[in-house]
């Protein structure tokens, strides 16, 4: 097939070069690149990450480069905002044309132009007609029968509609690129950690900085619940309230993927923990020797008979699926701190061999839990993106674009019946379908293999 | 047990292949007859053999939330899809292949280009079966909890799967243009059946990305977020775009594209096994 040309007339070297396809597959072509950089460094790291891992020179380089955080760089945004005027451009310059070319029925004239694919003739006597028309129906569809210059002509026409493909295929591209600016420019996109029992009215947009609610959220109530005890997790669930001028307004419940939405927001469980709401009670034992310490969070604490102290370094309301737990650091003299869980509903876990985490208990102590306050806190992605909408309808118009470029393919079919100066109807059948000549091919063959039939030869 | 009938469908489209390609050889339409309904049975046993699994770990959902009611039952069945782990998705892999194939190949799946097509997916299942591949139904996590799973997964694998089929198809191209024969069918054809195939991955594939993006959304409130296999699967559709501009405004044709075919495939296993095990981000489930 030859190339189609897309320039036909002579224009400025500037919209030429936007208009061509070589730009688009030099911009593609730098957009993987940049992106396969995008996969290989991780991204949006604190510079010391990026130290360790590639070494001074290199971290550094990356970081002052922009590649570590290289969608939001100029190399990135660079190619992508080009690439966005390059279709464009293509679609201001084509889609006129295809839209003209698709309110453009066939003529007879046109029909009548197309190349020869076979020709069939009948005996004196026989009229061909009753056999073309339905031959022609039940093979191709309803076709349109004109007389012309003596001649009969049966002509239709497949796929008209196809040349808008590509270009709401384009259109389609730019309404998700559109989306995407959008919702950078004008969307909210933030944090917010709730402590359960407590209410908010502001939430996290970057570091440091709080952008305030016109209500208030209120998380009532956090739960996560596994499949079975050291499990995986089942559900993470936010049960919330949402308070304006007092009055409360709604109660919904938040899990993941299923977003609530109050008052123009987004809320999206993303993670949830655990704090200790006051001093943890351990019970130590030592022998027949039994005492009970206190241990507020992260302060060590020496347990009587001195032969070590204490920290409690995490509380979890529902550690892997096994009920309420506490991370307790011990040292010993100046040995290596060691960590293990303690369950509190489960002290014999301590002793069996069969659970998952760190649950040995080191020393000479034994040690079971008398009592953890904690409370939970939930935390949720906060979002408006107004850029949604469009990049959805970007997704919805990919739809017929992508039926009519390929799956309506172009095909023109003509069937002209003349009378030779003898009385015997003549007939010749033309047509084209550049893009699926196989098909094509093989509908021809059996075209003309049904218009013979009868004929005795 | 389901995982022993997976081990007997991979034998079935070993014979399949086998049969194909004796088939070819001896110019025999009866062992060809044979293979394709060979091809057929195991296609057959393999879908039967998804559908139980699915049954299964539907099954084993509802011991998790007795006590159901009718829709909850419905989104249990949608959301227990068996396409949740690294295991699931290599067997749907392989009963995309020959699935796609029929459709996409119709009558021209058989000799050489058939035998490929079970081949590859007796490699797919050889290697969920005999690679070490953890084969346990698991409870889902709650990110996978999705009616997006479903379609999101189907589209994405039948698109790889389209795209293995025009690799496939690419290479006996390549073949073919070396040294020609007489078994191995004809270069337009070849040529017509990687478009084909291409034309039906990069619908699929676009499906693919827009529902993981709606999925992503809907979970995340972020419908894109420049995670390892997002970028890739974006890096693989823009190569497929790259094809199809060639052919269409440049008129690439032949070799040229067979290469492209190529290329796009390496990025499709890039995509699906390259991320997983190499890179890590949101879809590190898989592993
Ligand atoms: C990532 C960006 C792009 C994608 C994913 C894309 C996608 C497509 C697709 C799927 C088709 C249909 C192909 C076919 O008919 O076989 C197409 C056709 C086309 N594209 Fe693009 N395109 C992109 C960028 C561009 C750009 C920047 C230009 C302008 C230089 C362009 C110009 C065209 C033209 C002229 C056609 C063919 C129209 C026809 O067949 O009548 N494309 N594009």
């Amino acid at each position: 097939m030859p190339a189609t040309p897309i320039h036909s007339k002579p224009k400025s070297w500037l919209w030429g070069t936007l208009t061509s396809i070589r730009l688009t597959v030099f911009l593609l072509l730098i957009l993987a690149a940049v992106a396969v950089i995008g996969t290989v460094v991780p991204q949006n790291q604190p510079l010391n990450q990026y130290v360790r891992r590639f070494g001074e020179v290199w971290g550094e380089l990356l970081w002052r480069g922009g590649f570590t955080r290289v969608y939001f760089s100029l190399w990135f945004l660079g190619p992508i905002s080009l690439l966005a005027v390059n279709i464009l451009a293509c679609v201001v310059h084509g889609l006129p044309r295809a839209v003209k070319r698709a309110l453009k029925p066939l003529t007879v004239e046109a029909a009548l132009t197309l190349p020869e694919r076979g020709r069939v003739t009948w005996p004196a006597g026989v009229d061909p007609q009753p056999l073309v028309s339905a031959t022609l129906s039940r093979e191709l569809g309803h076709c349109r029968q004109e007389t012309f210059q003596d001649q009969e002509i049966y002509f239709l026409e497949r796929g008209r509609c196809r040349p808008v493909g590509p270009y709401l295929i384009h259109v389609a591209l730019l309404l998700i690129l559109a989306g995407g600016l959008i919702g950078k420019f004008w969307g909210v996109d933030g944090r917010l950690a709730i402590d359960q029992g407590e209410a908010a009215g502001a939430f996290q947009v970057g570091p440091r900085v709080e952008k305030p609610l016109n209500f208030q959220v209120r998380l009532d109530k956090f739960q996560v619940s596994f499949y079975e005890p050291g499990g995986s997790p089942k559900e993470f669930r936010s049960d919330l309230t949402f308070i304006k001028d007092g009055r409360e307004i709604s109660r919904a419940t938040c899990r993941v993927n299923a977003p609530v939405s109050f008052g123009g927001l987004t809320f999206y469980q993303s993670s949830y923990g655990s704090q200790a709401t006051g001093p943890v009670r351990l019970r130590v034992q030592q022998g027949d020797l039994s005492q009970t310490v206190e241990l507020p969070y992260r302060r060590p604490v020496d347990l009587a008979g001195g032969e070590g102290k204490v920290w409690l370094m995490q509380v979890d309301g529902n550690h892997q699926g096994y009920g309420p737990a506490v991370l307790i650091a011990f040292q010993a003299g100046s040995d290596h701190p060691m960590a293990f869980w303690i369950f509190q509903n489960r002290p014999g876990l301590a002793k069996s061999p069969y659970h998952p985490g760190l649950v040995k208990q080191p020393g000479v102590y034994s040690f079971t839990v008398e009592s953890i306050p904690f409370g939970y806190f939930s935390v949720f992605q906060v979002k408006r993106d107004p850029g949604v909408g469009w990049v959805y309808a970007g997704f919805l118009l990919f739809l017929p674009g992508l039926y009519l470029a390929f799956f309506r393919p172009v095909e023109r079919w003509a069937l002209v019946l003349a009378q030779t100066p003898q009385g015997k109807w003549q007939g010749r059948l033309l047509g084209a379908s550049p893009r699926r000549r196989e098909e094509f091919a093989a509908r021809q063959e059996r075209l003309l293999m049904e218009l013979q039939r009868g004929i005795p030869s | 047990m389901i995982s022993q009938i997976f081990g007997a469908i991979m034998l079935i489209y070993l014979l399949v292949a086998i049969l194909f390609l004796m088939a070819e050889l001896w110019s025999s339409s009866r062992l060809k007859g044979l293979a394709r309904i060979m091809l057929w049975l195991g296609l057959g046993m393999h879908t039967g053999a998804l559908l139980g699994r699915w049954w299964e770990s539907y099954r084993l959902a509802l011991g998790h939330s007795p006590g159901a009611a009718w829709a909850d039952k419905l989104q249990l069945i949608i959301i227990q899809v068996p396409l949740s782990n690294f295991y699931e998705s290599l067997i749907f892999f392989a009963w995309c292949l020959p699935a796609l194939g029929l459709l996409a190949f119709r009558r021209y799946l058989q000799g050489y280009l058939g035998a490929l097509v079970a081949l590859l997916s007796t490699l797919l299942l050889a290697y969920a079966s005999l690679g070490g591949v953890d084969s346990n139904i698991k409870p889902l996590m709650p990110a996978l909890k999705s009616n997006w799973l479903l379609i999101h997964v189907m589209t994405a694998f039948l698109g790889y799967a389209a795209f293995a089929l025009a690799f496939g198809t690419a290479i006996l191209y390549l073949l073919q243009e070396r040294r020609p024969r007489p078994s191995l069918p004809p270069l337009p054809l070849l040529d017509s059946l990687i478009y084909r195939t291409t034309v039906l991955g990069f619908l699929l594939l676009t499906l693919g990305i827009a529902t993981g993006a709606v999925w992503a959304e809907t979970a995340w409130g972020r419908y894109w977020s420049w995670d390892p296999k997002e970028t890739w699967s974006l890096i693989t559709w823009f190569i497929y775009a790259a094809l199809l501009h060639a052919r269409h405004l440049k008129g690439w044709h032949g070799r040229r594209i067979a290469w492209l075919a190529v290329l796009g495939f390496m990025a499709v296993l890039f995509t699906y096994f390259g991320v997983s095990f190499l890179l890590t981000g949101l879809h590190s489930y898989l592993t």
